[in-house]
């Protein structure tokens, strides 16, 4: 679903990314995880096309970026925690319009189901502009799934979420990923969310591979019981090269 | 290119300009303003000496093809300003809408607002002045055509500036417009400008289209070498203002500019 091979990306004097593979196959559900500042969201926006490497190959759904970027979009559904949406539209309007631009003829029909899906058919006729930050989250996944897309991208999905509406996010996904056979690539701090998402996790740190498996041969790797301790270590490490 | 998108892009803006009541001052209360300010001028200085009296048309007809001109351009910067002022720019480039299919879509959506702001013109010139442009007749086409191309070509290039220096270079967006009139001759002929600047104004696109209109208004036949010269340019301004787009978007991208917008 989607492959991408040796990429590297400088920002002046920061070498961001140094020499990244990430694979993940069809209906895979992975995790991209590491410090913050180990080059995850550099990463993601490779991925998606938003940033160019300097180095390196990707490949979504058979379609080679920046070449057929747009072909390779309208199998992905991209959203971000941090992201908010278009203000002074309807939360329907703006679901509508991006069910359009990834080419969703019937974009009413979409955005019902869609909201139905999570269930926040409720928020239809607010405006994006008055949703709290938490429903905002959740509208944005629902734009990330609304064209029903083979692979599903998630930059911090549930940050900004309540414990009960994340948990209901994180069902809503699997759900949604068991029904559609969407592979997930996701990042995450939240090393539960992580465990309960995800079958494979990769590790960044200072721009690189560290780790490639599934959360327990992970967290056996690093001799931690879980995917939290791992992280700590990482984080410490990192911080520890920062200084 | 698909077409279904470009639908999508013209009805999001529509959305905009139905809720946001700020954005009807571009296409209601500045042409009633421009009107008021340029009819009430030219008939002081028609009451001045009865030579002036084609003063009125000349201002008038200056004003509201300059809003031609200017609208198209707002319509395609400002529709691409709004998704850095919403934050929404990763959303659209994570979508599969091309750059082409995005300003296209800002561009039609601008011709309806052309369209939009020139009955306000038109109203309220006839309505104030008794001023009626469209006794201009079938030359309004290649010159209003002219200005569309000039406008569409600025604000793409206004694109490109703002991906390159960020959303404090957006002043150039409204900067730009004050710089096409002063230069233009919009309301009078480029050897009124100071001699210096003469070279500048003749370059430009739109000193040919409004040269074709003064011809126009003057009851001369319509100058098909200022239309050609016109036609001409507007399309350099389009290419141009495309490339250096293109050139600002591949920069953005290799540097992750993207990452200021959102």
């Amino acid at each position: 679903m989607l492959e991408a091979r040796s990429l590297r990306k400088r920002f002046k004097d920061v070498e961001a990314v140094r020499d990244i593979d990430i694979t993940v196959a069809p209906g895979e559900r992975v995790g991209l995880l590491g410090p913050n500042g180990a080059g995850k969201t550099t990463t993601l926006l490779m991925l998606l096309g938003a940033i160019t490497p300097d180095h390196g190959e990707i490949t979504i759904g058979g379609h080679a970026l920046p070449r057929h970027r747009s072909r390779a979009m309208e199998v992905v559904g991209f959203a971000a925690g941090y992201l908010p949406l278009p203000d002074r539209l309807k939360v329907s309007e703006a679901l509508g319009v991006f069910a359009g631009w990834y080419g969703v003829r019937d974009h009413r029909s979409a955005v019902r189901q869609a909201l139905e899906r999570f269930e926040i058919t409720h928020l239809a006729d607010r405006l994006c502009s008055e949703l709290s930050s938490g429903q905002r989250t959740l509208v944005g996944i629902v734009k990330a799934t609304l064209h029903d897309p083979a692979l599903l991208v998630l930059d911090e999905p549930t940050a900004s979420l309540d414990p009960d509406v994340a948990l209901r996010v994180r069902s809503g996904l699997l759900t949604f990923c068991a029904t559609s056979g969407a592979a997930l690539l996701v990042t995450s701090h939240d090393m539960r969310e992580v465990e309960m998402l995800t079958e494979r996790v990769i590790f960044v740190a200072r721009g690189e591979v560290v780790a490639n498996d599934t959360p327990a041969a992970v967290a056996a790797l690093y001799g931690h019981v879980d995917l939290e301790q791992v992280f700590l270590s990482l984080a410490a490490e990192h911080g520890r090269d920062e200084r | 290119m698909s077409c279904h998108r470009i639908r999508t892009v013209i009805r999001r803006h529509a959305y905009v300009l139905w809720r946001a009541p700020h954005r009807w001052f571009d296409i209601a209360f500045w042409p009633l303003m421009d009107v008021i300010l340029f009819g009430s001028l030219g008939t002081f200085i028609a009451q001045q000496s009865n030579e002036s009296e084609t003063a009125v048309p000349y201002l008038l007809a200056g004003i509201m093809l300059f809003h031609v001109l200017f609208q198209s351009q707002i319509a395609v910067a400002t529709g691409f300003m709004e998704e850095t002022w919403s934050r929404n720019l990763l959303n659209v480039l994570t979508t599969p809408v091309t750059e082409v299919e995005y300003v296209a879509g800002t561009a039609i959506f601008g011709l309806a607002k052309v369209l939009l702001a020139l009955t306000t013109l038109s109203l309220t010139a006839f309505g104030f002045f008794r001023f009626d442009l469209g006794a201009v007749g079938w030359s309004l086409i290649p010159i209003a055509l002219i200005l569309t191309i000039v406008g569409w070509g600025v604000g793409i290039a206004n694109i490109g500036i703002v991906l390159r220096f960020g959303q404090g270079a957006e002043i150039l967006i409204w900067g730009s417009n004050f710089i096409l009139m002063a230069f233009s001759g919009v309301f009078n002929p480029v050897e009124a400008l100071p001699g210096v600047l003469q070279p500048i104004a003749r370059v430009l696109p739109s000193t040919h289209a409004f040269s074709a209109l003064r011809d126009v208004l003057a009851g001369q036949p319509l100058d098909g070498g200022s239309i050609a010269a016109g036609l001409a340019g507007a399309l350099v301004f389009l290419v141009g203002g495309t490339a250096f787009s293109v050139a600002m978007l591949r920069t953005f991208r290799h540097r992750g500019y993207v990452t200021r917008f959102s």
